[in-house]
């Protein structure tokens, strides 16, 4: 985090330091609004932290390719897994499609195996780096 | 496989799919579909070959130039959407006097044809899924 | 069922039913000189032939399956074939008549034999399709290996 964003972080209200709490309510300064502070003064304080812009732009990150791909590969073992059992009852699925599932499905699960490989093996090396 | 880089999220929701969704592995499973389907359809007229009056089965003869078009416009949807079905075929003559449409020769010559086409798609799928694997692990 | 050989429905009903009429042909044949029935009555014997018929597939059980139009092969029934008795002139036989005459059954050998070659024919073309069913099926079951 560059230092700027970390001014930044500051005014969100969430990320104060918890050591506040003890101050009475009679000793504390009344909150001012923002807006008014605003008005006084434009442009001097920086903008509150929009909570929801923060969460969107994690989100799109790669925790969500991650999550994206672990539900996916577990969506397809579970397709497969539900072909074996309707073959094995006998059901309306043929051979052939039991097995292309199988075999997609296991493909699936060695893509993000070898992913996670990858992962910690880029994890390590950062970690091997002199500071 | 033309596949983009990963620049938006949605790239990576289509990582798995992305993989098995080459035009001709998906027209080989389809194939495969059929051939199982045609095998029970011989599988019936050699059955019925003495019974009288019997018409021979075939699989629907819409369905080859569909997955043609649909092969041609390299289009997965389409391809999906291709659904073959059994039905009497129109073109067979019956060259007894009791109706029956069956022919043995060309049934048995159908049935190995068939047994031919079938190992065709199943090689097709099993080298793109090696070719997958041995992407993936760097290893056969 | 676990479906693993296709159409193996139909084949196996179409080999059991050539069997019965092999079976039938069989009988035909060793009754071709039979001048009495089972009960000892002048009754010559009868010539036996199955009727075929179309039995649709279990319908519940492969609904959704590829090729559930497909049919199964049954023996409808075996019925006796109304023919007129063949008088042969045999005046030393035991069952013969005032006039020297035996009503025999009028069973045609070559048309027994083309029967059961026939029946045998289509034996061995459904023996074919089981082994080809059940090649295509170790195939499958080899999809993805190496």
């Amino acid at each position: 985090m560059n230092p700027l964003s970390a001014l930044r972080a500051l005014a969100h209200p969430a990320l104060r330091a918890e050591a506040m709490q003890p101050v009475t309510e009679k000793a504390a300064p009344k909150a001012i609004p923002f807006s008014e502070l605003e008005k006084l003064s434009p442009g001097i304080l920086p903008m509150p932290i929009d909570s929801n812009r923060v969460n969107a732009a994690a989100a799109t990150g790669f925790e969500k390719a991650a999550t994206d791909l672990v539900s996916q590969v577990a969506a397809k073992q579970a397709a497969a897994g539900e072909s074996v059992s309707q073959l094995l009852g006998g059901q309306n699925v043929s051979l052939h499609q039991t097995m292309i599932a199988t075999e997609e499905a296991s493909i699936s699960f060695q893509l993000m195996v070898e992913v996670r490989n990858k992962l910690l093996e880029a994890y390590q090396e950062l970690m091997r780096m002199q500071v | 496989m033309a596949q983009p880089l990963l620049n938006k999220p949605s790239d990576i929701t289509a990582m798995i799919e992305g993989l098995f969704n080459q035009t001709n592995y998906v027209a080989a499973k389809k194939m495969l579909d059929v051939t199982a389907m045609r095998h029970e359809a011989i599988a019936s007229n050699l059955a019925h070959l003495e019974t009288p009056n019997y018409k021979r089965l075939d699989v629907a003869p819409n369905f080859a130039t569909e997955l043609q078009q649909a092969v041609a416009a390299r289009s997965l949807d389409q391809i999906q959407s291709v659904s073959p079905r059994l039905a009497i075929d129109t073109t067979a003559v019956a060259s007894r006097k009791d109706g029956n449409t069956v022919q043995l020769e060309s049934e048995l010559l159908k049935l190995n044809k068939n047994f031919m086409e079938h190992q065709l798609e199943t090689q097709l799928i099993t080298g793109t899924m090696l070719k997958l694997r041995l992407a993936i692990t760097g290893r056969s | 069922m676990i479906n693993i050989l296709n159409g193996i429905d139909s084949t196996s009903s179409a080999l059991n039913a050539e069997r019965i009429r092999m079976e039938v042909v069989s009988q035909n044949i060793a009754n071709v000189n039979s001048t009495r029935g089972p009960d000892g009555k002048l009754k010559p014997y009868q010539r036996q032939q199955v009727v075929f018929e179309t039995a649709l597939k279990d319908q519940l059980k492969g609904a959704g399956l590829p090729g559930s139009e497909a049919s199964t092969v049954r023996v409808a029934r075996i019925e006796s074939a109304r023919r007129q008795p063949r008088m042969v002139y045999m005046p030393g036989h035991a069952d013969a008549d005032a006039n020297g005459m035996v009503a025999m059954p009028n069973i045609n050998i070559h048309e027994e034999m083309v029967d059961l070659m026939s029946a045998s024919r289509a034996y061995e073309a459904n023996l074919n399709v089981v082994k080809t069913a059940r090649g295509m099926a170790l195939q499958t079951l080899a999809i993805g290996k190496r």
